[in-house]
Order: structure tokens, then C-alpha cells, then sequence
């Protein structure tokens, strides 16, 4: 640190926000363009099916209409990030209902509209796959029959309808299940859930000569240049990928998707193409959602409540197509031990191809829905044995010292500590509890990712500084953010900097607003940059003052003596005569030691840098009549390492839980055969902010030596992993009985309590 | 395209009605064009808008009730303390439509010209025992809610009328009314089902008047005579509210939807029809209404 007074940690107000709370910002669908044409998709409308033929004459003739493209004006790549099973628009068989069939470029959105509606497709329906159990039974039809035949990353299993599987394994389970005195089997289901940005996805490309810059909606500018090269079999080069102002992500803006069709329809026409999804389309074709999970458990314990094996399976439906699902696939099994000491484990994962819509990362790919089912079955256990669900986490949760499910060695007790202070803050088991009213305690961890990242740094002539970094913001501040940590190396203010992002002819490579990665990556490449600026700066003082470097401090825009602060530079100064120019790539930590002896199938989340912590403890109040829940309060306690921008932490955890109450008690999408029946905000309902609770927010440090910036860990996505778990523990406190599937919502309640029949699978009793 | 015409009063209004085949009336729009961006029903060929006709906005009061012009919207009734005092079940519904905004731009017109079986306003003026007057050129007349409503998305009027206010009589003093609905979560919400009542009693607390409506239950919004009837002569005990409710059961027909299950919607029944008699015979007793703006709308008259 150089500045006598630090900026970390201090209340910090993000740059952006005044634009985007006057409504001056612009997002991609705002951007202006002359001789705009407007794209439309055909969709196939079923759920799987032969194309028999397509007939785009029609629609072609029709006025206004300047394009109509299918498979065969593409090149025929298949692409994937793990597993290359799709092409751009539908080859021979469609998969589910939003496959693209075909893109119109038209000059009005109507008559875009009413060409896609003109394109003929003659279908052969094939039998349709809607179950995950389904799927992988031996006589289930093969969605992919050439499946062997696709490319995958190094290291993926499959089988048919199976994209992706792993195990994980410690100990010896039947070893431990016979040391076991009592043992509980439980099955929990989670229904597909979707991200839900405020602004939908939107997509403008345009051609000059053989470079195409693409304006678009994504999370992930890299990947996004990378497949449209890889589809359109383009040099990266000749892409340049542009986001404006994000309105939102939450994952559903991850991997590369439209803008290879809207890059193929401006190519075709010479003419900018625009897309922009309704919201029907955001809930049926960004083929991003939260994966519907099929979760057993089988846990083994002794009368005194510690752990002594657990078994566990967990079927992720993967829809149509296997596109960035398999982080959900690992970081699901990852969390089936949850932090707690399980000696003895075996567990399974398998990804399954089905013919919905299909899944990829959704902020905490994989989280909330395993952290739900392993917390409601936690609090089973303790019942089992009589336990106050408190006291018997406090039995099995990891300290330092332990080892978690792969091996990896625990440095931090914040597990524990996160628990005492979340159940201190909530009065646990609950004081002044009106009628109706439950604690319910859900416990978790997370992953920090570490993965290479790039930017640069200048100072401009009058002092101020532009950092270009390759990261993108997503609306979390993350980005926003990275002027704070420029600002501590240089001694200078955060508003001195102005921030160039989410341009890849600008920055270096990142991988995007995915894996709550920025600040953790990013934010260790901006520090690097400016620690080169900052010794060019030093150098050229130390020669005008004639004093040697390490007697200079940055303070205050300026470089002083120490100890004469009169004696000073200001940088304006001196940037104003000299090239003050950083970069920086940082050094990711390595992942920690661990063992993968007998795991199956692993891809690189065998094992969690940083690991961070958290406890959240809801209180909810169950209508007993109606089934209707409410959430007043949610206590959120997480251990961040260090907190560096608090205001943004806080508002990442706040939000994080307002999310997770949609997703424990409304969010899922209902399907009829093939078809979701509630693709839109009338049928899919968000919690609102009357239905918001209180967040009680706390923040534990423990800064780590293999962390982020200053021992940072990732805050993104934790928050959303534990409010359902909590939420669903204090519904069955309230009610004295537990809804095993998700969103618990109020029928659901109601069914519980009524109809207990009605309900799914639990077995428990003697080992 | 569409043609659009914005008359100036409702004379001009009903005349465009009549002579523009394919027109239809368009009010604050927050049925008719959501509808249309939804994919629902495509915008109509021509669309007669309201919004310059000040008689159809207006709002009499006299001895004998209250008129509101069609084009009265829900955040008016809300805030109005004359009906939050004397017609407290068309408040409770009012005020837990949509959102603000919603509020603000939809119109009672609307609401029961939509046809909704869900629409909230339903309930609530059929056991208020009002009329609507619908109006084409030549000529006005009166129907009662129940004979305007005809089936889901339809109304007994003809294309060529106009709907120009509502009337409401005044209740009997002493009279209690409150509308219930079921929600899953506290604004923007359609009502999964819903009840209103209206009660009355004697000196000795047994009931002498009983009004009770069903929104959400069956095609359209109803009143459920075999459970008024039963309520006649008793005190409002638990035995009775049980009675009442197993009879609304038996009047629902209600559909399995992206919402509810029709099981679900059945036994909701009996609980909101409970709730509502409930918060009417409080009101009855108390002389008391709604609750001001101050509090938040969905405290009395939902079931959150
Ligand atoms: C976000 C949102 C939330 C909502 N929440 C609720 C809710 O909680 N409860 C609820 O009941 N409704 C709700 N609605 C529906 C709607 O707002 C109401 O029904 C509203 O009262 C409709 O009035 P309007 O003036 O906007 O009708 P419009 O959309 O203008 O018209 C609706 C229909 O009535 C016809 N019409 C309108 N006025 C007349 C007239 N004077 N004469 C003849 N025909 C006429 C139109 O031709 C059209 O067919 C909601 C709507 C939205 C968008």
C-alpha cells in the first residue's frame, strides 16, 4: 500500500450508476445505426423432430424482407464449449421448441416478423425425451445418435444422453456406512429456473470489408469473438466484440450464442442487423437456464451426530444440448458434502440430454439447488438423532485443518465462525416469533476461480488515469471496483479513473462475468499494471527531486518526500512530459493440493481456491391454510476474506438473497410435453419488492494468502446459494413437515400439509 | 395498420362504434394492449381511445349511491374515503390491483369489459348489487354485473355499445363488505381465487343480509345464492363459515392452470370465502372500513 490513507474499504460509489438511474446509459438495444435492418428467428415450435424440408421462397419474396438463412448458409462447424454437439441453426433434427431453425433480416420488426412466420418447415415429429430418469434408461431414444462422433474437451465422460459425468470419492463408503447407527435416504427435485435479466438479449453486427464488430449483450466478450471466429471460420482478428451498457446477466448472458446469426444476416445483406428478444424468446431460446436436478442422498450417522459416509446421485437435465452446463455439473458435486466432514463418500453426477431448453450457468451454476437438498436433508439428520439442527452443523462442520470431499486441506475455521455469528444475529432459535413464524439455517462454501486475466494502465496528461482492462461488467460494479484497487498502488482517488472494458480490440483476454472471477483476476492484472506505473513514476521523481526512489510515497495525486510533504510532484506533472504506461497479467493461485484417486470425469473444479464460507438464516411465516410463505427476514453472514468495497458486497448479498427467495418459493418454469408453459412474467413470477425481506448483512474477514487482491475471495454468486436451503428449513420448522421439491411454493406447502400422501421419497432409521 | 380515433365525448364515441366495423374501445390499455404484446389478441383494426371523453371520467355521488364514470380509475377508488367507508370490498380490490402504475392507468370500465374470471373489481360490485349502463347511439340501459358478465373474455354487450359508468346503491347502515383473494405474492399478482362478501346483522348478531361472490373459480366472477341463503338467521360461528364454504365449493368450477391445480383452487375456496366473511362481519360490526393510504393496501384484503 502506498497512500497514507487506504480506498479499500471505504464507501465507494460505482461510476456508472448515476447514467443508469437517469436513464441516460445505453444499452445495445439503444445504439443507433443508419440503413438498420431488424433480425427475427423461426424457431421449430417441437420438441424433437426431422426437418423434412425447409421452404424460405415465401418469405424471401415478401416486401421489405432483404434476407431469410438456415444451416446450409453457414458453414457446418459444430461447436460447444465442452462437448461440440450444435450447429448455428438446426441441422437435420430439431431438439427443443427454440431450436433455430432459420434467421429473417428485415427492414421493419414486423415484416421481420411476419416473413419468419412465412418460412415453411415440414417436420417428422421423433419420440420426445421430457425426464431425466427417462433419459438414461437403456430403451430411451438417443438424441444424439452420432454423440460419439462430437469433439469434446479434454477429459469429459459421456454415455448416450449423457453429455458429461463424474464421481467423487473418499474414503471407503461401505466401510462407512457400516460403522453407521442410523442411516436416511431422501430425494429432492428442483425445477428449471432462469436468470431473468431486465434487459433481454440483443445482438447488432455490421460489416466493413472482411471485420465485423459485433454490439451485444454478452457476459463473456472473449468466448462470444471466439465462437463467432470458430462458426463463421473467421480469424479472431477479424471480430471485434463491443458491450455496451449490461442490463443484467445472472449467468444468462454466459457462452457464445446469437451473434454468429446476426454476423451471418449482416454479412448476407451488407446492411448493420439488429436482434432484440422478447420476452417469450428470453425464457424459451437463450438456452441458459438453471438445470432441473433430481438429488438423492443417502448419509450415514452415529447417534451423536457425527457423519460417517454419504452416498449421493444427482441428475442435472441438461435440455437439448450440453453447452456450458458441465461448471454445474462439477460445482453440483462439489457441494453434496457441503462444508462438513465426510470421511467416507461416494458420489455421482451425471448431465442428462432431454428435449427442454437447455442449461448452462445460471449465477452459482449447480448451488443453490445441491446446497438446498443437502441442507433440508442436514436438518433430517439432526432429527434423526435429536439434534438442534445448530448443534449438530457444529458437530460436522470443517476447521482448519480438515480435508474437504477431494482431499483439499481447509486453512480457515470461518465455516464455524459464519454459523455463531449468523445464529447470534438471528436470536436462534428464535425470539419474539409471531404465529406461523419459523428459523430455518442453511450453512455453504464457494469456490474462488482462478483463471489468467489482462489489462492496462495509463495516466493522462492532467493527472486523472484510464484503466483498459479486458473485464466485463455485468451490473454487479466488479469492474467499477477495479478503480479502487488502481487508486491504492498510486496514491490517487478512484473517481480519477476512467475505465475502458468490454471491448476485445481494447483490453486483454478475460473470460467475462462468469464464476464471480473479476475482481478476483482482473483486479490482481490492474494491480500489476499500475505497480508498473507506479515505478516509472517513482523513477522520474526520484531523478527531479534528486532523492533516492524509496524515500518518494504517492499521495494525494502527487509524489512526496516522506517526511517533507512539501517537498512534492504533482503527477499531473509528470505524466503531462512522459509515457506512463502499465500492463498486467497477475499470477493465479494454483489449486490447492488434493487427490482425485478413484473421481471419474473431473474438468478443473476438483478442488476450490479460496474457498469462502457463509450462513444464512431465514425467517419465514407459513399460512398454514393456504400455504402461502413470506420471508421478513434473511441474516446473511459470509466470509469474504477481505472486503474490499462494501457498499458492493453488500448490495451483492442483498440482492444475491432477494433472487434466492424467487427461486425457493415462485421461480419454475411448468412444461406440457415438450413446452413451457409459463415463458413469461405473468406465469413466472419474481419476487417483487414488497415481498423482499430484511437482509441482515455481515461480513467476517479472513484475509488468504492465496486469495484475490488483499486476500479477496469471490462475492458474486455465494449470496444466492443459501437462502432456499434456509427458507425451506424454516418452512418445515413452521409446519413440521418438509416440501421436497423446489420452488416450495404455495401449493406445494399446502400439499405438504394436507395431502402428506402426496409427498416424495424419504427413508430413514437403524443403519 | 391500425386506425386510432380519440373522440371528444361519448356521443362521437358510441357513433364511431356503430359505423367503423372492427372498432373497438381502448381505455387505459393495460388489458388490451399487454394483450397484444403478449400474443394474445392482435390490436383491433380500430381503436376508439377514451381518454379525451370527460363524461365518462366523472363521479356522482348522490342520495341514493355512487356513479362512476367508466374511465374512474382503481387508483381513484383506492384513495376514495367515501368508498372506502360505505363500499370497502370494491376498495380492498381496487387497492391490490398491479402495481402503482397499474393502478393508475387501468380503468373499472376496463377491468369488467375485459371479462376476466379473474378480474378483482367482479366480485366485489356483484354483492354491491351494482349496474352497469352500457350505451350505444339512440339509446342507454341498465344491466347488473351478473347479466353484463357472459363467459371468460366476454360480455352480454354488443360491439356497437359503449360501457359509460357504474352504479353502485348505497348500503343498508350497517351493512360490512370485504374482498379476499388468494395471492402468491404481494403486488402484480392475478388472483388465484378470490371472495367478496357483504353482511349485515340484526341486534342480536344474526345475519339479515348476505351477499357472496367468487372471482377465479369458475368462468365467470358469480354469486353463490345457496351459501347466502344458508347464512340467513345464523351468527357467523365457525359452523356456519364451514357451511358457507363447503357450499361456494360446490358452486366452483375451477380450471388447472399454469397457477393452481382445480384441487388447489377448490379448497382455496372455502379459506378465502371464510376470510372474506370474516373481515366483512368485522366491518359490519365495527362500522369500520379500510384502512387509509398510509397502510399498506394488501394488509386487510389479502390473505398475506
Ligand atoms: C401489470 C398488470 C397488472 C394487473 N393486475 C391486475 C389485477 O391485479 N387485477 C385485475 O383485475 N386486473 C389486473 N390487470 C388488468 C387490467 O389492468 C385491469 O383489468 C384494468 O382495469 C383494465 O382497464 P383498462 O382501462 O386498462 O382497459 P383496456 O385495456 O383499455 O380495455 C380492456 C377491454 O375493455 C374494453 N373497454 C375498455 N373500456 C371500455 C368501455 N368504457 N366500454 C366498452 N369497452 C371498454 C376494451 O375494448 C378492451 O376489450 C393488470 C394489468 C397489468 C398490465
Amino acid at each position: 500500500m502506498t497512500g497514507t490513507t487506504s480506498v479499500l474499504g471505504q464507501r465507494f460509489v460505482r461510476r456508472d450508476g448515476p447514467e443508469k438511474v437517469t436513464g441516460e446509459a445505453r444499452y445495445t438495444a439503444d445504439l443507433a445505426f443508419t440503413g438498420l435492418l431488424h433480425a427475427k428467428f423461426v424457431y421449430a415450435g417441437r420438441a424433437h423432430a426431422r426437418i423434412v424440408a425447409i421452404d424460405t421462397t415465401e418469405a424471401a419474396r415478401m416486401p421489405g424482407v432483404h434476407a431469410v438463412l438456415t444451416q446450409a448458409d453457414a458453414p457446418l462447424v459444430r461447436y460447444g464449449m465442452f462437448v461440440k454437439d450444435r450447429t448455428l441453426f438446426a441441422h437435420e433434427v430439431v431438439r427443443f421448441e427454440a431450436e433455430i431453425v432459420a434467421a429473417v433480416a428485415a427492414d421493419t420488426p414486423e415484416r421481420a416478423a411476419a416473413a419468419a412466420a412465412a418460412v415453411r418447415v415440414e417436420y417428422e415429429d421423433l419420440p420426445a425425451v421430457l425426464d431425466v430418469d427417462a433419459a438414461l434408461s437403456p430403451a430411451a431414444p438417443v438424441l444424439h445418435p452420432d454423440w460419439l462422433d462430437y469433439r469434446t474437451q479434454d477429459g469429459v465422460l459421456r454415455a448416450p444422453n449423457d453429455c458429461g459425468h463424474m464421481t467423487s470419492v473418499k474414503g471407503d463408503v461401505d466401510a462407512g456406512f457400516a460403522e453407521a447407527e442410523l442411516q436416511l435416504t431422501e430425494t429432492y427435485c428442483s425445477d428449471m429456473a432462469h436468470a431473468v435479466p431486465i434487459e433481454p438479449h440483443a445482438v447488432v453486427a455490421q460489416w466493413q470489408g472482411e471485420k465485423v464488430t459485433i454490439w451485444t449483450t454478452s457476459q463473456v466478450p472473449f468466448p462470444a469473438r471466439a465462437g463467432v471466429a470458430e462458426t463463421l471460420q473467421i480469424p479472431q482478428s477479424n471480430v471485434r466484440i463491443v458491450v455496451p451498457h449490461l442490463g443484467g446477466g445472472f449467468g444468462g448472458k454466459c457462452d457464445f450464442h446469437f451473434e454468429a446469426h446476426v454476423a451471418l444476416l449482416a454479412r448476407a445483406t451488407r446492411r448493420p442487423v439488429r436482434l432484440v428478444f422478447s420476452r417469450r424468446e428470453e425464457f424459451l431460446a437463450t438456452d441458459k437456464v438453471r438445470h432441473a436436478a433430481r438429488i438423492e442422498l443417502t448419509t450415514g450417522v452415529k447417534r451423536d451426530g457425527t457423519i460417517t459416509a454419504r452416498r449421493a446421485r444427482l441428475l442435472l437435465d441438461s435440455g437439448a444440448y450440453c453447452g456450458d452446463a458441465l461448471f454445474a455439473t462439477e460445482i453440483g458435486l462439489m457441494m453434496v458434502a457441503g462444508p462438513y466432514r465426510v470421511p467416507n463418500l461416494y458420489a455421482e453426477v451425471h448431465t442428462v440430454y432431454t428435449n427442454r431448453t437447455p442449461a448452462g450457468s445460471v449465477r452459482a451454476p449447480g448451488g443453490p439447488q445441491t446446497c438446498w437438498a443437502v441442507e433440508q436433508h442436514t436438518d433430517e439428520l439432526a432429527r434423526l438423532v435429536g439434534l438442534d439442527p445448530l448443534e449438530f452443523r457444529r458437530r460436522n462442520l470443517v476447521r482448519a485443518g480438515d480435508t474437504g470431499q477431494t482431499g483439499q486441506r481447509f486453512v480457515s475455521s470461518s465455516a464455524q465462525r459464519c454459523l455463531d455469528r449468523a445464529a447470534e444475529l438471528a436470536g436462534w432459535p428464535g425470539t419474539d416469533l409471531a404465529e406461523g413464524e419459523a428459523l430455518g439455517v442453511a450453512v455453504g462454501w464457494w469456490f474462488s476461480l482462478s483463471v489468467p486475466s489482462g489489462a492496462y494502465l495509463k495516466l493522462n496528461p492532467d493527472g486523472t488515469g484510464t484503466i483498459i482492462t479486458g473485464a466485463q461488467e455485468n451490473g454487479s460494479g466488479s469492474v467499477m471496483g477495479l478503480a479502487l484497487l488502481a487508486a491504492e498502488e498510486l496514491g490517487m482517488r478512484p473517481e480519477a479513473f476512467s475505465i475502458l472494458y468490454q471491448d476485445t480490440d481494447a483490453g486483454p483476454f478475460d473470460i467475462g462475468s462468469a464464476g464471480s472471477q473479476t475482481t478476483f483476476n482482473n483486479g490482481r492484472a490492474v494491480m500489476e499494471a499500475a505497480r508498473e506505473v507506479r515505478e516509472k513514476l517513482l523513477a522520474l521523481a526520484a531523478e527531479r527531486l534528486e532523492i533516492h526512489q524509496r524515500d518518494l510515497e504517492l499521495v494525494d495525486g502527487s509524489v512526496r518526500v516522506k517526511g517533507a510533504p512539501t517537498r512534492s510532484i504533482p503527477l499531473a506533472e509528470i505524466a503531462a512530459g512522459a509515457q506512463l504506461i502499465g500492463s498486467g497479467s497477475g499470477t493465479p493461485p494454483p489449486l490447492p493440493e488434493h487427490d482425485l484417486t478413484g473421481c471419474g470425469g473431473r474438468l478443473g473444479y476438483s478442488a476450490f481456491a479460496a474457498p469462502s464460507f457463509f450462513c444464512h438464516i431465514a425467517r419465514v411465516r407459513v399460512d398454514r391454510e393456504t400455504g402461502v410463505v413470506s420471508v421478513p427476514e434473511v441474516v446473511a453472514v459470509h466470509e469474504f476474506g477481505r472486503v474490499l468495497n462494501p457498499l458492493g458486497a453488500q448490495g451483492q448479498v442483498e440482492g444475491g438473497v432477494i433472487q434466492s427467495v424467487g427461486m425457493a418459493l415462485l421461480e419454475g418454469s411448468q412444461y406440457d410435453g415438450g413446452h413451457q408453459l409459463n415463458p413469461g412474467l405473468l406465469g413466472y413470477k419474481l419476487v417483487t419488492a414488497p415481498d423482499a425481506p430484511t437482509v441482515t448483512v455481515d461480513f467476517l474477514d479472513d484475509a488468504v494468502d492465496q486469495g484475490g487482491p488483499h486476500g479477496a475471495k469471490a462475492v458474486g454468486e455465494p449470496p444466492v446459494v443459501g437462502t432456499p436451503a434456509a427458507i425451506g428449513n424454516a418452512i418445515a420448522a413452521a409446519t413440521g413437515t418438509r416440501v421436497r421439491a423446489l420452488p416450495m411454493n404455495a401449493e406445494r406447502v399446502w400439499t405438504a400439509l394436507h395431502r402428506p400422501s402426496a409427498g416424495a421419497v424419504t427413508a430413514g432409521g437403524e443403519a | 395498420m391500425s386506425r386510432y380515433f380519440a373522440p371528444g365525448n361519448a356521443a362521437e364515441a358510441a357513433e364511431l362504434l356503430r359505423t367503423t366495423p372492427g372498432a373497438r374501445v381502448v381505455a387505459g390499455g393495460t388489458d388490451l394492449v399487454v394483450a397484444a404484446r403478449g400474443g394474445k389478441h392482435p390490436l383491433p383494426e380500430v381503436l376508439v381511445a377514451l381518454h379525451r371523453v370527460p363524461e365518462l371520467a366523472r363521479v356522482r355521488e348522490t342520495e341514493a349511491g355512487i356513479i362512476l364514470g367508466a374511465l374512474t380509475t382503481h387508483t381513484w377508488v383506492e384513495r376514495s374515503g367515501l368508498v372506502r367507508s360505505r363500499w370497502s370490498a370494491l376498495a380492498d380490490a381496487a387497492a391490490m390491483i398491479g402495481s402503482p402504475a397499474t393502478r393508475s392507468t387501468g380503468t373499472i370500465g376496463g377491468n369488467l369489459m375485459n371479462a376476466s374470471p379473474a378480474m378483482d373489481l367482479g366480485s366485489p360490485l356483484l354483492v354491491l348489487d351494482a349496474t352497469v349502463e352500457l350505451r350505444r347511439t339512440g339509446g342507454t340501459r341498465a344491466l347488473t354485473v351478473a347479466e353484463l358478465l357472459a363467459g371468460p373474455g366476454r360480455t352480454t354487450a354488443a360491439p356497437d355499445e359503449l360501457l359509460s359508468s357504474v352504479r353502485i346503491p348505497a348500503p343498508v347502515p350497517g351493512t360490512g363488505s370485504a374482498y379476499i383473494r388468494l395471492e402468491h405474492r404481494r403486488a402484480m399478482e392475478i388472483a388465484i381465487v378470490g371472495a367478496a362478501a357483504a353482511l349485515r346483522f340484526d341486534s342480536r348478531g344474526e345475519i339479515v343480509a348476505a351477499r357472496l361472490a367468487l372471482t377465479a373459480a369458475a368462468p365467470v366472477c358469480l354469486r353463490v345464492p345457496a351459501a347466502e341463503a344458508g347464512l340467513l338467521g345464523r351468527r357467523l360461528d365457525a359452523e356456519a363459515l364451514a357451511a358457507a364454504g363447503r357450499a361456494a365449493v360446490a358452486a366452483v368450477r375451477p380450471i388447472s392452470d399454469v397457477r393452481a391445480s382445480a384441487d388447489y383452487r377448490r379448497a382455496m375456496t372455502a379459506v378465502v370465502v371464510a376470510r372474506a366473511l370474516t373481515l366483512a362481519a368485522r366491518r359490519a360490526a365495527a362500522g369500520s372500513s379500510v384502512p387509509g393510504p398510509d397502510h399498506p393496501p394488501t394488509a386487510t384484503g389479502s390473505v398475506q
